[in-house]
């Protein structure tokens, strides 16, 4: 044992090939139980891939990985994991009550626990008054949210949220975070990639990724302090030139 | 008007069309496919018909031996049309084409030489100087083609033997009496529509999962491969099921078309070729990214399906040497054992090799669903 069963994720020099081009190399991510660990990175860094890769949609190249102390390819895992992709990811054709009652009965709660959920989760994000409607007709931000819905119902432990907070508004966006440390008081471990550096401070730790692998991780002030710098962007930059 | 303008959108077009590589291998591809299809298919006649042949006529003693008009006969039927074996035994040659191994038994009765030449001697028309034709006749254009082919070979050989006599050919139908061109065409269509249509709506609805990011989030959950790919067949044989029962009542009310067997056994083979049919279509969903990509498989589905798989004209009117691909194509195993049932009155115990069939290419395309699915494409 590398100490899985200590750590929500972990991994272990973790590859990731597409056709020639290297998505992750070899990345060794460790985060801690009940930690909300942002994944920071331009476009292209491979934040989106690796969460494929923890999530079981695609395979790795090369490497091993686990998530609750299990191999994140075991099966067993997947009613403990939320995803929550960056397309909105949801049945256009479907109201938004379908689409939560979809996924809760999908992960197969009963019909009493789905309804309770919905309740909630609809008054969280907002849309209560949106319950019937066909998610076609609700603007890019209504669809975020209930995305994010989609992913909770089941109350995971552990949550992959992939830049969750695009397109959303600065209130909503302070609500999200407020659910965030909510999920994260109840012991749900959270790892959300972001290009947004102002939103890492959120974060208990961070993670800057390039080029499919970690260049270097800590809290938000330790990156500050070890780079001299005001802001995460000016620490990533630094960083990413070899400080 | 700007050409210069213009011609940037046509350029762009080009583009577009040159660097999506599947787009240009169809472009090609499909003209070409449809040419051949359709000019190999509209080429044939009919051929290759299985028919037994009772020969009970005895002949007619002359001094110059036994002279047999019906061997004549037989000898001038067209052995294209027509795959002949011989059998003396009528009871067992009908029990054959009962059970649909055979086409048709072409019966010549004991005295049909003497009859013929008696009738000619007497200058009268021998009333019993027959044929008869007992068939399927189910499909009009096979029926039609062994009855002309056969009157043409009675006629041939009259002229050859001057004989005037007249020969008749009696058809008493095994199958499909009073049959028309609509009752042999709609058990085809229900077929063909529920292929189609669940082909097309499962690929368009699975590229759509692809696209829109569901299939991944969907993966992501405890639901495994299996389970949505027996979703799916779930819903779309009850939407296959729907749409043949919409068919049929409107088949039934406004064409009134010929019904013999039981109609829940034709909508169980409809509903069977409709879980293929949704198995295909998420196989076909592998090929295309998008939507626009999945639309163009479109003629590479309805091509072969309407003219191979016996719905408009039976499969021994297609050249032999393409036959085979007809038996590649599971919409040929719906069409006949509906049309058996619709025509002939057929239970499961005389359709259950096609069926088996049917759930045969159901269970190679589920499972190669599934296991498109576990492959985790990226």
């Amino acid at each position: 044992m590398d100490g899985e069963d200590e750590f929500a994720v972990f991994t272990s020099n973790l590859i990731k090939k597409l056709g020639n081009f290297i998505a992750v190399n070899n990345l060794n991510l460790k985060v801690k139980r009940g930690e909300i660990y942002g994944l920071l990175g331009p476009n292209g860094a491979g934040k989106t891939t690796t969460i494929k890769l923890l999530c079981n949609l695609t395979k790795p190249n090369g490497g091993k990985g686990h998530l609750l102390g299990k191999k994140f390819s075991d099966n067993t895992i997947a009613s403990n994991i939320g995803y929550m992709p960056q397309e909105t990811a949801l049945y256009d054709g479907l109201t938004v009550y379908q689409n939560i009652l979809f996924f809760g009965e999908v992960y197969g709660l009963s019909s009493k626990k789905i309804r309770n959920r919905s309740d909630e989760l609809l008054k969280f994000i907002n849309l209560e008054k949106w319950r019937d409607e066909l998610v076609e007709n609700l603007s890019g931000g209504m669809k975020h949210r209930l995305s994010l819905a989609c992913t909770l119902i089941h109350e995971p432990k552990l949550l992959f949220l992939d830049e969750p907070t695009v397109g959303v508004d600065p209130e909503l966006k302070m609500s999200f975070w407020n659910y965030f440390y909510k999920l994260k008081s109840m012991n749900t471990t959270i790892l959300i990639t972001t290009h947004y550096m102002e939103e890492a401070h959120h974060c208990d730790r961070v993670g800057f990724m390039k080029d499919g692998g970690l260049i270097t991780e800590g809290s938000p002030t330790e990156l500050l302090h070890q780079t001299n710098t005001d802001s995460l962007e000016d620490a990533f930059i630094k960083f990413s030139l070899g400080r | 008007m700007n050409f210069k303008r213009a011609f940037a959108v046509t350029k762009r077009v080009f583009k577009n069309v040159k660097n999506d590589k599947r787009t240009l291998g169809l472009m090609l591809f499909a003209p070409i496919l449809v040419m051949l299809v359709f000019g190999v298919a509209f080429s044939g006649d009919i051929s290759d018909v299985n028919v037994i042949i009772v020969n009970n006529d005895q002949g007619l003693e002359t001094p110059n031996g036994t002279i047999s008009l019906s061997k004549d006969i037989i000898s001038n039927l067209n052995t294209t049309v027509m795959t002949m074996r011989y059998m003396d035994n009528e009871k067992s040659a009908i029990t054959l084409v009962e059970n649909g191994e055979e086409y048709a038994v072409i019966i010549f009765p004991k005295n049909f030489t003497t009859n013929a030449y008696s009738g000619f001697n007497n200058s009268q028309k021998s009333s019993n100087t027959y044929i008869t034709l007992k068939g399927d006749d189910t499909i009009p254009n096979i029926k039609n083609t062994i009855q002309g082919d056969i009157i043409s070979g009675i006629t041939t050989t009259m002229e050859d033997k001057g004989v005037k006599s007249s020969v008749s050919l009696l058809d008493e139908p095994i199958y499909g009496k009073d049959a028309k061109f609509i009752d042999f065409f709609v058990p085809g269509v229900m077929a063909f529509a529920a292929f189609l249509l669940t082909t097309l709506l499962t690929l368009l609805t699975f590229v759509s999962e692809k696209t829109s990011g569901t299939l991944e989030r969907l993966l992501s959950t405890p639901i495994s491969e299996s389970e949505i790919v027996t979703g799916y067949a779930i819903a779309f044989g009850i939407i296959g099921t729907i749409q043949a029962g919409f068919l049929l009542t409107i088949a039934i009310l406004i064409f009134d078309i010929m019904v013999i067997g039981n109609v829940l056994l034709a909508f169980l083979v409809v509903a069977l070729l409709a879980i293929v049919s949704q198995a295909l279509g998420i196989l076909l969903s592998s090929l295309a990214k998008k939507e626009s990509q999945a639309i163009q498989f479109i003629p590479f589905i309805i091509l072969p399906t309407f003219l191979l798989s016996g719905i408009f004209w039976p499969i021994q009117a297609i050249p032999s040497w393409i036959r085979p691909f007809s038996y590649l194509i599971p919409p040929t195993y719906a069409v006949n054992a509906a049309r058996n049932v619709f025509l002939k009155g057929w239970g499961l115990d005389k359709i259950w090799p096609d069926v088996m069939i049917l759930i045969i290419f159901a269970a190679i395309f589920l499972i190669l669903a599934v296991l498109y699915l576990k492959k985790r494409t990226d």
